[in-house]
């Protein structure tokens, strides 16, 4: 079985799960009223551009491809430059194509949190504020065009693990921050966001 | 005659000052040393083979687990799992004193995986193992590339640069995978059936055979679960724990001490009274057992400073046989000339009622040869209870029933009729016809009998428990403590090494799907020679010259200081990893049990399977074939053996104790010694082919009770054979009472919950009653139709 490209993800999301606080304190109003712009379309498809800029490197690594959430399927998050790069989430399974090639495929009956971790992506992706309030302190301001959070780990081992995250967005998301301990920084902004039936690429549609 | 009388007396008073101390000393030890007996199932095994490592590596399996009460509180919803498992941990919060949660720490979970950083590059996954010998660097290079650019990716335990290649990331994913617990919002979390569950896991602060611990923990699990079932009506909760089968066990065993005594006595009671119509034999004869009892007691706990709740509840049964002896003397006495005083004719009687007592005691004393503590400690109360219950019959029953002080009641005037009709075993067709018949019934029912020696046929825990236990080891992939590898070595090293052995063993029999998988600390620690190989592989493949790591630097653009950086960079991280400083980071927390460390001069460890069906026992234990300081330990198998070997070796003690009877019978009896022994030899075998037909399958209890029967029986065959000038039909009322009360006292022993004790109790009530029906068959004829009727 080839597992190994997905597991930093796994990894890292374990732990986010670990280190999740228990309290699930109330919505704080910004988080209220963002959670109010926010669309919640059965469907959103988009363009994403990521750049990672690593420790102990010169260069930003620049990417970009397309991504789709939809609700009750799943993620499809495609890496079309530099090389193709899918990678699937579902309810019950994750799976990760390098090219046509499945390069792994892992299921909750293997590794239990694959759901949980499937949840916290898709709330990510979705600015699923709720959802993510009970892994971290949620510090939000809401302008006049959109929002901004800044997403604090409720737990030192979070932040060790995930680092900080901002995300800023209007009825959707517009882009993510990470920033993690170790100095590695992410940065990933959305575009041309569609929603709709007609937003799912054929393509896509079989993928998912 | 005076001075017989008044030795008599001197007899009699020197027993009540015996009989004193019994009292005094029994008081002491329940009022004053509150005593209280053991309930652990465990005495019942034997003391172990001699084998200190062995042993230890057992007891620490056991005792790992023995303390623990696991507890899963489950739901649709995970939301209402937690709600629910908070209301069981906050019903229990107020008794930490007696059941401890296992915390786990926030801070122990993060920093779990930070002890291992300064290793990080030695440590290699098996599957990154063969990858790194299979793969081509461009796989290599394809790898690292997706890890930079694939969305969320990046370096899980810091940066990219401290595991590029995700080996380390991938060895902790096959650590992950041992166990499907998984943390989760700051509880242990494990998914199955559809449900989410709450891991609970609390220490027990006593011993889980306290009886005190039991009976002030169940309740409050109880009293938890409720609480749980309060708070989310939907919630499911497992609970599974040493204690709680230990408590349903004590609970049984009391009960049946209470039946099982209580019915016997009330028997007895009820029997005594309608043959003799009078509370004075009665009263007697609860007192010779009473004093047996007390006796068997004080002296056992002398022996042996403790006492086993089922010892108790076999000594309930001697009941059964102890008031043989007072009952041999009442039916004597009833039957006797009013002229003789009752010490004349207790001198009379001594004889017989000697060898009783002898061949009884050797019955039970061959339970004392069987290496159970537990069947010891039953054998030794047992043959202590008949020695004192008839040393009270000796030494006070003359001075205390004096001639016409009974009278004979409706049962004993209408029983005595039928011992006249009695078939006999003579040479008449009839008989030999009857005896040809009995004998082919026999041999049928010989040649259906199954043998069945497996230990678990022996456990006897209420379903719904075992139902949890069950469920419960599925939820949690729980490894087997009872069948496990015992792996020892001159040091760490060799241990460690010879674990990998061992492992490359078992990887073709977990693709196989013999087992799911094994729990080893050499999963977590290699040696130091595979650390080195795969430090060496990683070089090799990786990071030399122009391998993946320098091809991955061009493709992303950087120089060839980057490239000695990272590689200096992952060198810093290949500090080797030793097994004890493994042991002192959080993260062995669940392994240490598997490390038993320096035990007699060698160091061992244990290697712990998953997914273990029984079917594969045989294969298992092939595994560790060949290899050097690699055992297989069964427990299950081991005992079930061991009560196979005793069930097979217990057969030739059985007809040794025959011939040694028979041998201790033979000077007095002469050539009508085999009549003494015939009966319950006949009921021991026909006893043996209705067991065949009843389609149970014969194991150690079985043959255990045969023993015991022959103890009985030879009392009976004894009794018919003593005749006296006009008693002849005092001993077949003697009999007849007394197999009555055993069979009300061992079949009462047959309605056992304990297995062990109900096939005991089972097969003593068939053959008892074999005997008791046989043992006039065997009687001399001609003297007995000229006996005149004693019993107006």
């Amino acid at each position: 079985m080839k597992r190994t490209h997905l597991k930093p993800i796994l990894v890292r999301l374990l732990l986010a799960a670990s280190c999740a606080a228990a309290a699930n304190s109330q919505a704080a109003a910004p988080v209220a009223k963002i959670q109010a712009m926010l669309a919640k379309p059965e469907q959103l498809c988009g363009r994403f551009e990521q750049s990672k800029q690593l420790a102990g490197m010169k260069k930003p690594l620049l990417s970009s491809g397309r991504f789709c959430v939809v609700a009750g399927k799943g993620v499809l998050w495609r890496t079309l430059k530099p090389f193709p790069n899918t990678l699937r989430l579902k309810r019950d399974e994750i799976v990760h194509m390098q090219g046509e090639r499945v390069a792994m495929r892992l299921d909750a009956s293997q590794e239990p949190t694959v759901r949980m971790i499937n949840g916290v992506l898709f709330s990510l992706l979705a600015g699923d504020l709720g959802q993510l309030e009970t892994l971290f302190d949620v510090d939000g301001s809401v302008s006049e065009n959109g929002w901004k959070v800044a997403l604090k780990a409720k737990s030192a081992a979070l932040a060790r693990a995930i680092g900080a995250i901002s995300l800023d967005g209007a009825a959707y998301v517009r882009s993510i921050q990470m920033n993690e301990e170790s100095g590695d920084r992410t940065s990933i902004v959305f575009s041309d966001i569609k929603t709709g039936p007609a937003a799912l690429l054929p393509e896509e549609a079989a993928l998912l | 005659m005076i001075g017989s009388q008044s030795a008599q007396q001197r007899l009699a008073l020197l027993w009540a000052l015996v009989v004193c101390l019994l009292v005094g000393h029994n008081a002491w030890l329940w009022l004053g040393q509150r005593i209280v007996p053991d309930t652990d199932i465990l005495a019942l095994l034997p003391l172990d083979e001699r084998d200190p490592v062995l042993q230890q590596s057992f007891t620490h399996m056991v005792d790992s687990a023995q303390q623990r009460v696991v507890v899963l509180v489950g739901a649709r919803e995970w939301s209402d799992a937690q709600r629910a498992a908070d209301a069981y941990r906050a019903a229990l919060a107020p008794h930490a004193a007696l059941l401890a949660f296992d915390a786990i720490g926030d801070e122990a979970q993060a920093g779990w995986l930070a002890g291992l950083q300064r290793h990080a590059s030695l440590l290699v996954g098996a599957e990154g193992e063969r990858q790194l010998r299979e793969q081509p660097a461009r796989y290599w290079l394809d790898a690292a590339l997706a890890r930079l650019y694939s969305a969320f990716s990046g370096p899980k335990l810091g940066a990219f640069r401290d595991d590029p290649f995700g080996l380390f990331a991938g060895w902790m994913q096959e650590r992950a995978g041992e166990t499907p617990v998984r943390p989760r919002d700051g509880r242990l979390f494990v998914e199955g059936e559809g449900r989410q569950y709450v891991l609970l896991t609390y220490t027990l602060k006593q011993s889980a055979f306290s009886l005190g611990a039991q009976g002030a923990v169940v309740p409050l699990l109880d009293a938890a679960r409720g609480a749980a079932a309060g708070a989310v009506p939907s919630a499911e909760v497992i609970q599974a724990g040493v204690v709680l089968h230990a408590a349903a066990a004590g609970r049984q065993a009391s009960r049946e001490i209470h039946t099982i005594g209580a019915g016997s006595l009330i028997g007895i009671v009820l029997l005594t009274w309608l043959t003799f119509r009078s509370v004075k034999p009665i009263s007697l004869i609860v007192l010779a057992i009473a004093v047996g009892f007390l006796g068997a007691l004080s002296v056992c706990w002398l022996l042996f400073g403790r006492i086993h709740l089922l010892t108790l509840v076999f000594g309930a049964s001697l009941i059964g046989v102890a008031q043989d002896y007072g009952i041999y003397f009442l039916c004597h006495r009833l039957g006797a000339d009013p002229q003789l005083d009752s010490p004349a004719l207790l001198r009379r009687l001594l004889p017989g009622l000697g060898l009783t007592l002898l061949a009884a005691v050797i019955g039970y004393l061959g339970l004392a040869l069987t290496p159970f503590p537990g069947l010891r400690h039953m054998a030794v109360f047992s043959a202590l209870g008949l020695v004192f219950a008839w040393l009270t019959v000796v030494c006070w029953f003359p001075a205390l029933i004096g001639p016409r002080t009974l009278k004979a009641g409706p049962l004993a005037r209408g029983y005595r009729a039928l011992v006249a009709r009695w078939p006999r075993v003579s040479n008449q067709p009839a008989a030999l016809l009857l005896v040809a018949v009995l004998g082919v019934f026999t041999a049928l029912g010989w040649s259906r009998l199954k043998v069945n020696d497996d230990i678990r046929s022996l456990q006897s825990s209420p379903p719904e428990l075992i139902r949890d236990q069950i469920k419960l080891g599925k939820l949690l992939d729980a490894p087997s403590p009872v069948q496990y590898y015992l792996v020892r070595g001159s040091s760490n090293e060799a241990v460690l090494q010879r674990e990998e052995a061992l492992k490359a063993r078992l990887e073709p029999l977990i693709a196989g799907g013999d087992i799911g998988g094994y729990q080893a600390l050499s999963n977590w620690v290699p040696s130091q020679r595979t650390q080195a190989e795969r430090l060496a592989l990683v070089d090799n493949k990786l990071l030399a010259g122009d391998g993946p790591l320098a091809g991955l630097a061009r493709e992303i653009g950087e120089d060839a200081a980057w490239v000695a950086a990272t590689r200096a960079h992952l060198r810093t991280n290949a500090v080797p990893l030793r097994l004890d400083d493994f042991l002192r980071t959080s993260a062995s927390e669940p392994w240490r049990h598997l490390w038993l460390g320096k035990v007699e001069g060698e160091y061992a460890s244990i290697v712990a399977l998953r997914g273990m069906p029984y079917a594969a026992i045989p294969s298992l234990a092939r595994a560790a074939d060949g290899l050097a300081g690699v055992q297989w330990v069964d427990k299950v198998g081991g005992i079930s053996s061991v009560l196979g070997r005793y069930r097979a070796w217990m057969g030739w003690a059985v007809l040794g104790a025959y011939a040694v009877v028979f041998l201790v019978l033979l000077p007095r009896y002469r050539g009508r010694t085999w009549r003494v022994l015939a009966p319950t030899a006949a009921a021991s075998l026909l006893t043996l082919a209705l067991l065949g037909f009843a389609g149970q399958s014969l194991q150690l209890f079985h043959v255990l009770a045969l023993m015991l029967l022959l103890g009985v029986g030879v009392d009976y065959g004894i009794f018919m054979q003593e005749e006296h000038e006009r008693g002849i039909d005092a001993p077949w009322l003697a009999v007849g009472l007394s197999a009555a009360s055993t069979i009300l006292s061992f079949g009462l022993l047959g309605l056992s919950g304990t297995p062990a004790l109900q096939a005991f109790g089972l097969t003593m009530l068939v053959g008892t009653a074999l005997v008791w029906l046989g043992a006039p068959c065997f009687t001399v004829t001609k003297e007995e139709p000229h006996a005149s009727p004693v019993l107006a």
